[in-house]
């Protein structure tokens, strides 16, 4: 996708500013393409590019990916195994396993005003001549986190 | 005072020093273009040459580095221990050669969160010049790409499709949009108590440092990175900081599974990572020797 937009997170408890710390938590996030940085904003569904990165556009934090570039191996080589769960595969993770991104969003969390919360996600590529210019970013699931 | 027994008589081999690039002498930069120099002159398939070390990281395949996982800073940690190891014997080789006393060679750091002026002068001249102190070609300067990854670099799939750079690796530093973090910013990772958070924030920016420096270069991509000769001063710096947090904070509670676990293609487990005095080197700036007399007789 070329940004994300979430529907209104209802986040029991949000409305509290007395947690300690508070996470967004991006599962199973591709790496697979070209580099790029993720700005993550909050309750700020028009943010893109040029949004500036301050408390006032609800900007909350970063996450970088360090892309993997591609695949120069042959049909299925860079697909991951979906269950790698035999005990006795000694092997490493396939390289391409999806990583989590955290990013953390105590004080951005504390300064929105009600229960809800909607998260954006713009993908930012620096380069003019990147090899991937579209659909770099893509993750399963998101999930707040709140500690006490 | 009671005399301890220490049993083996054995002289301990000095730490060496990995020192910040803009602090080296010039006797020691030299030394280091060397042997990088006689790196780069072996032909990619010769496993001691400097295509060999930087493939291991990218192109050609298998891409082996770790991402994304509490195996990032140990896996880079073998890396690095195994091309300063190469660094060595190459100086080694040429001291037998010209029959003089091999020197000390240590892989410099970059410390990419000091202030510059602009983009380019926060590159050290060490990497920047083009020319070495004695009007020769500067071996740091930029990498070649080996052969077999230039045609696999070629033949990547969507939804990347070729890269297609060119065989001498160049860098364009602070391209709009991307950023390189300050002290203060790195200071509070390093104060971080919990490893998984300290190791995640820490490779995030190691990401945005590889973007930052490549620009559309070799650096911002993990197939091709690793031949650029800067490559090694940042993720000694990587490995500095990782350094610097062991020194601050508590070993973690690492299982044994993950101690065991092996770092492929070097034959170095997560546990052999873990001290750098074991591994031969530290990043201490300042340590004084100070001499107590000869040797005891036995």
């Amino acid at each position: 996708m070329d940004r994300f937009e979430s529907q209104p997170i209802e986040i029991p408890g949000a409305e509290r500013t007395d947690f300690s710390r508070a996470d967004l938590i991006f599962r199973s996030v591709d790496h697979s393409g070209d580099s790029f940085t993720a700005h993550v904003f909050l309750d700020n569904p028009g943010a893109d590019e040029t949004t500036p990165l301050d408390e006032a556009n609800g900007y909350a934090g970063w996450f970088a990916i360090f892309g993997h570039g591609g695949c120069a191996g042959d049909v299925g080589h860079c697909d991951p195994p979906v269950d790698q769960v035999d005990p006795e595969d000694q092997r490493l993770l396939h390289p391409l396993t999806p990583h989590t991104k955290i990013v953390l969003i105590t004080e951005s969390l504390r300064r929105v005003p009600g229960p809800e919360v909607a998260v954006t996600v713009i993908p930012v590529i620096s380069a003019k001549e990147a090899p991937q210019r579209a659909d770099v970013l893509y993750f399963e699931s998101l999930e707040v986190a709140i500690y006490d | 005072m009671p005399l301890v027994p220490v049993s083996p008589r054995v002289r301990t081999p000095p730490l060496r020093t990995r020192r910040n690039v803009t602090s080296v002498t010039p006797d020691q930069l030299a030394a280091y273009r060397s042997a990088l120099g006689d790196m780069q002159a072996l032909k990619p398939s010769d496993d001691r040459s400097y295509p060999f070390h930087a493939g291991h990281h990218g192109l050609p395949l298998p891409i082996q580095c770790q991402h994304g996982t509490p195996l990032f800073l140990p896996w880079h940690r073998a890396y690095l221990y195994f091309f300063e190891r190469e660094l060595r014997d190459r100086e080694a080789e040429r001291a037998r050669r010209e029959g003089r006393a091999a020197r000390e060679i240590a892989q410099p750091f970059w410390d990419w969160t000091v202030p510059a002026a602009t983009p380019v002068e926060a590159i050290p001249v060490a990497y920047r010049d083009k020319k070495d102190a004695a009007g020769g070609a500067n071996p740091m300067h930029h990498g070649t790409v080996s052969p077999a990854a230039m045609e696999q670099q070629h033949d990547l799939r969507p939804p990347v499709g070729p890269l297609d750079l060119p065989a001498e690796t160049f860098r364009q530093p602070g391209l709009p949009g991307t950023e390189r973090p300050t002290k203060e910013r790195i200071d509070r990772i390093v104060a971080e108590p919990d490893f998984v958070t300290f190791y995640r924030r820490l490779e995030d920016w190691h990401g945005r440092v590889h973007v930052w420096t490549g620009g559309e270069g070799h650096m911002r991509h993990v197939p091709l990175a690793a031949f650029d000769p800067i490559f090694w001063a940042h993720h000694c710096m990587i490995d500095r900081l990782w350094r610097l947090w062991q020194l601050a904070h508590p070993p973690p509670p690492f299982t044994d599974a993950f101690l065991n676990t092996a770092l492929p293609p070097f034959p170095m487990t997560v546990a052999q990572t873990l001290s750098v005095t074991a591994l031969g080197y530290d990043y201490a700036t300042t340590a004084v020797t100070v001499p107590v007399g000869p040797t005891r007789e036995d």
